[in-house]
């Protein structure tokens, strides 16, 4: 029973399909890594066209303050358990739009992200290393970020 | 009783759908993959053949949601039921030389009917969806089915017109490489209205991703959304096996007879499938029924006064 | 010319005077006239109104009205400003959009961003902005931004609460005996990305589009008056990432314009290759964007492996495969070492030998001509109604191409043509993208080999030559220039204050703001399937929409 068990969380781990979710520049890098010369599918990762199918959510860049809501509706929609992947400088405070008041500098705080990639636009060599490394937090059991806190559960959207 | 058990959960049954959905699902994604100029899953077992088989396993564990204002019933029921009717029509498929589940005289009029009910569960599964995009899906597979699957019955009419009998053995028994010229026709507008039974491109219209987000999908997660991948892929085979034992002669070989070639059959419609898919563009609805009432039918009509002057010509005698 | 300046004449202006070689600049006494203005110079052929640009004295009290009228066909373009007085009662101007319908939204956006009240404007709405700024106007200098910024949280439950009532209300005014619906197509819908179209449907067909746009609003122009001259190029390339170095190009044209300095021979050569370069890559994206909105990824997959090439380039030649931050105020920010030439020899060898199957696959796709040769139609009337530029404008076979027109950097020096097709459909649009990428890849070829006969000869020094010093501080004035963006014609409008380390104004205008204006009028009564095919043809990015 155990090994059953185990071998479906093994595929949990291995299988990460992504919601497809544009909010920046860096939407670009990752179309890059779906692309044939870093092809992220050799992973198994699968961009899916609505997120009642996807495990992860890419942050990809900035996020503007009228995106959000639609943003934090998305993660909603998802299906637990889920992931939230953030990409990019300004996911973690703004990046080159740090002096800009219709962009959001600390999304993360409203979404918490399980991994950080980090760059500007990161390239996909790192977008794909950040995501073995949410199959690594799979693996070793560790809950989702956003489910520990952030301010988005006190939202209602 | 073990027969029946057996073929119910092993071959044709249960077993034998997951494991061709998990290799087929494989295989369309490394074909494509290669067609892309890309790999394709490469890194869970030898070539990434687990990698299918991980991703269906995954839909299985995740919340399979419900979303508000459905009605459940509808919303969890019909992906189920369009897995078992999906399923159906491997019994009365010969898969190999006296192996059919249920060797009926009728056997292809229930392969053609169990096909063509799927299309009506699909839309009702976008009809409870209570999704504008679900609903819109639902409608358009409605509306294609409706007119492709007229061309879709003439065509597979041609066999059994050609050997006088709707056996899918005895039909399978008959055929020769001179019938398979003269099916020929008749397996190329198969072929075409395979295309739209299957929603594949050109007319991949009731999922199309850009107008439409996902048609009937679009609300299904975790293990509904499974069920109705199953259901497309045994969909798949339904149609790929109808196709092999119509008109390409099912399992008989070229020095022995066996289910390789039957395998390899389907897989060869499959190949062909994928490349179509891989270099031909969404066409619109209208074009859809314009191309299916104005052209298909009315080929299917004249297909098959070819099928009956070339059996008086060549058939009558024997 | 002469016959635009007689006309200008007739009014009474502060000054009429030449301006570069295809303008015109003057300043109208009094906002009275300008009705008369531009109707008079609408009859002599300056039809399209390429942007409304406001500037905000607020020492003087005054706001500058600035407008940009072009006439496509015979290339006289006329600068017209106007002064209104700066409070919020007093701030109004007569609405040109009944005479240029291009001038539709951006004054709305002037509207929104500077509260300068357009009288007979057939719909004034604000745009772009997000809900908190609702009713004040953030681009204006005395805005606090500081202040705003406090209400962080509760502004962002604002803009939540806003989005709720949206969602829950928006088809409340609908007959509810007919079967109208409203789909929103987009932020999250697979082939949208961030813009939010609000199609009002009757099954299949459309009725109507409202375009809501701004979910990648990162108010740049505000953004780069916050920075330094050479600083502010971070945000200008941020216009939008598939084509970056063209609109640096643009900007420190205008910088240059105020410092009054030259570029060197070898920066300006430098200019247009790199730009060319980013105009392939940009275009690649485009062509693949095309076809995946007709739900076929091949094209997209075959031009990213070829793009990847010409990304390398830029890897090699900036050390960033986009954002490369390469073009500076005074020349080109680093020098070329010959060997990074290498890495654009295997770039375009490899589009060589490449392009020849994608032509066959799917340039001559039968079924891509089926699909898309009767739809999204572009008369060449209406490209001049509604300012459109760049490929979508040479798709309906009006000859424009500001490299041409006015050419910048070297591209004087080169023989270029202009391409284009006839009849201005979706498919058209495709087959424009497809030629203007081979006319690019040729320009790369000339530049790459004119750069290497020049330095082989001695005449360049790669290494040296590629800056002139720009003073860190200018002095006050304010210059126009225009590009050729992979998208259209880009007009940067700069105004600079005496001893000025920031720019003043910077007015960016992006063509994708008119292409998409268009989506209405061009989706009216079709079905949902043309949408994205549509869309896609306009070669719309949402970063330049927004800006
Ligand atoms: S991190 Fe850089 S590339 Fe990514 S969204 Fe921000 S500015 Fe764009």
């Amino acid at each position: 029973m155990l090994k059953i068990l185990d071998f479906f969380d093994y595929a949990k781990s291995e299988s990460l399909w992504m919601a497809h979710f544009c909010t920046g520049c860096c939407s670009l890098e990752m179309a890059a890594a779906m692309g044939p010369r870093y092809d992220w599918e050799r992973y198994g990762y699968l961009p899916t066209p609505t997120p009642r199918q996807a495990d992860v959510l890419m942050i990809t860049g900035l996020v503007s303050k009228k995106i959000l809501p639609a943003l934090l509706r998305t993660y909603a929609q998802m299906p637990e358990p889920k992931y939230v992947v953030a990409m990019g400088a300004c996911s973690f405070d703004g990046g080159p739009y740090n002096d800009s008041l219709s962009v959001i500098k600390n999304p993360t705080e409203i979404l918490p992200a399980d991994v950080f990639i980090a760059g500007c636009p990161p390239k996909p060599e790192a977008i794909i290393e950040g995501l073995e490394q949410v199959k690594q937090k799979i693996k070793n059991g560790e809950p989702s970020a956003a489910s520990q806190g952030g301010l988005w559960k006190e939202m209602e959207f | 009783m073990i027969d029946t058990l057996f073929s119910a959960f092993v071959f044709p049954g249960l077993l034998y759908v997951l494991v061709w959905t998990v290799g087929l699902f494989w295989f369309f994604r490394k074909f494509m993959a290669a067609l892309h100029k890309r790999v394709g899953p490469s890194f869970n077992g030898k070539a990434g053949s687990y990698q299918t088989l991980f991703d269906l396993s995954k839909l299985l564990t995740k919340e399979s949601i419900t979303p508000d204002g459905v009605n459940p019933y509808l919303f969890s029921i019909m992906p189920l039921l369009a897995v078992i009717i999906a399923m159906l029509p491997a019994a009365f498929i010969p898969w190999m030389d006296g192996l059919v589940v249920v060797d009926s005289d009728y056997g292809l009029l229930a392969l053609v009917i169990l096909i063509g009910i799927e299309p009506f569960l699909l839309f009702l599964t976008g009809f409870g969806s209570n999704n504008k995009y679900s609903f819109l899906g639902g409608v358009r597979i409605l509306t294609q089915s409706i007119s492709m699957e007229t061309a879709f019955f003439l065509s597979a009419l041609s066999p059994a017109l050609l050997f006088g009998t709707m056996n899918l053995t005895q039909i399978v028994e008959q055929s020769s490489w001179f019938s398979f010229l003269i099916l020929f026709p008749g397996l190329a507008m198969y072929f075409v209205a395979l295309l739209g039974l299957l929603e594949q491109p050109p007319f991949n219209i009731p999922d199309a991703e850009q107008e439409i987000v996902y048609g009937f999908y679009t609300e299904y997660s975790g293990t509904n959304y499974f069920l109705l991948k199953l259901a497309e892929f045994a969909e798949f085979m339904a149609v790929f096996a109808g196709a092999t034992a119509l008109f390409l002669g099912a399992y008989k070989g070229i020095f022995f007879d066996s289910y390789f070639f039957f395998f390899m059959k389907m897989l060869g419609i499959a190949m062909l499938m994928m490349t179509i898919r891989a270099a031909t563009p969404r066409i619109t609805l209208a074009q859809m029924l314009s191309f299916s009432w104005k052209y298909m039918v009315p080929l299917a009509l004249l297909n098959l006064a070819w099928v009956l002057f070339a059996k008086s010509l060549w058939f009558m005698g024997a | 010319m002469e016959n635009v300046r007689k006309i200008i004449e007739n009014f009474t202006c502060e000054y009429v005077e030449n301006y570069k070689k295809t303008w015109l600049k003057a300043k109208l006494s009094s906002k009275d006239d300008l009705l008369n203005l531009s109707e008079a110079i609408k009859k002599e052929g300056l039809r399209s109104l390429s942007t409304v640009s406001p500037t905000d004295f607020l020492e003087d009290n005054i706001m500058e009205m600035n407008y940009f009228f072009e006439d496509l066909d015979t290339k006289r373009n006329l600068w017209l400003k106007v002064d209104l007085p700066r409070d919020k009662e007093g701030c109004k101007i007569e609405s040109l959009t009944p005479l240029f319908a291009s001038a539709n939204w951006h004054e709305r956006e002037a509207f929104s961003m500077f509260g300068v009240q357009f009288l007979n404007h057939p719909d004034l709405r604000e745009i772009i902005k997000s809900e908190d700024f609702k009713g004040v106007y953030p681009f204006r200098k005395d805005f606090d931004w500081d202040a705003h910024e406090k209400n962080q949280t509760q502004n962002i439950q604002q803009i939540v609460d806003a989005f709720k009532k949206e969602q829950n209300e928006n088809e409340k005014d609908l007959d509810p005996d007919s079967s109208e619906t409203i789909l929103n197509w987009g932020p999250t819908h697979p082939a949208s990305g961030p813009i939010r179209l609000r199609v009002h449907c009757d099954g299949e067909e459309v009725i109507s589009i409202d375009p809501d746009i701004g979910y990648v609003w990162r108010a740049l122009e505000h953004l780069v008056t916050k920075k330094d001259f050479v600083g502010a190029i971070v945000a200008v390339e941020r216009l939008c990432f598939m084509d970056n170095i063209n609109s640096m190009v643009g900007y420190c044209m205008a910088v240059e314009e105020i410092a009054e300095v030259e570029i060197t021979p070898f920066a300006s050569w430098m200019r247009v290759l790199l730009g060319e370069v980013a105009r392939v890559s940009s275009h690649f994206m485009g062509l693949g964007g095309f076809f995946n909105n007709m739900g076929l990824h091949t094209l997209g997959m075959w031009n990213m492996d070829t793009r990847e090439f010409f990304l390398d380039f830029l890897e090699s030649y900036s050390g960033a495969r986009i954002a490369t931050a390469s073009i500076e105020p005074g020349g080109v920010r680093y020098g070329l070492d010959m060997s990074m030439f290498d890495e654009l020899q295997k770039a375009l060898d490899k589009f060589d030998n490449s392009v020849g199957e994608v032509e066959a696959v799917f340039v001559k796709n039968p079924t891509m001509k089926l699909r898309s040769d009767n739809v999204g139609i572009l008369t060449k009337e209406e490209v001049h109604e509604f300012g459109l530029s760049g490929i979508v404008a040479r798709a309906s076979g009006v000859k424009t191409d500001i490299r041409i027109d006015e050419p910048y950097a070297a591209y004087g020096e080169l023989d270029l043509e202009y391409i284009t097709q006839e009849k201005g459909s979706a498919k058209d649009r495709f087959m424009m993208l497809f030629l203007d990428l081979k006319q690019s890849v040729e320009i790369i070829k000339k530049a790459k080999a004119h750069i290497e006969k020049a330095v082989a000869d001695a005449k360049m020094n790669p290494t040296k030559d590629h800056m002139v010093k720009v003073p860190k501080k200018l002095p006050k004035g304010e210059a126009i220039s225009r590009v050729e963006w992979a998208r259209g014609e880009v007009l940067m409008h700069l105004v600079t204050e005496e001893k000025a380390k920031t720019p003043y104004r910077l007015k960016m205008r992006a063509p994708s703001f008119n292409h998409t204006m268009m989506l209405n009028h061009l989706l009216k009564g079709q079905t949902l399937a043309d949408i994205p095919l549509i869309f896609g043809s306009l070669y719309i990015c949402q970063g330049d929409l927004d800006r």
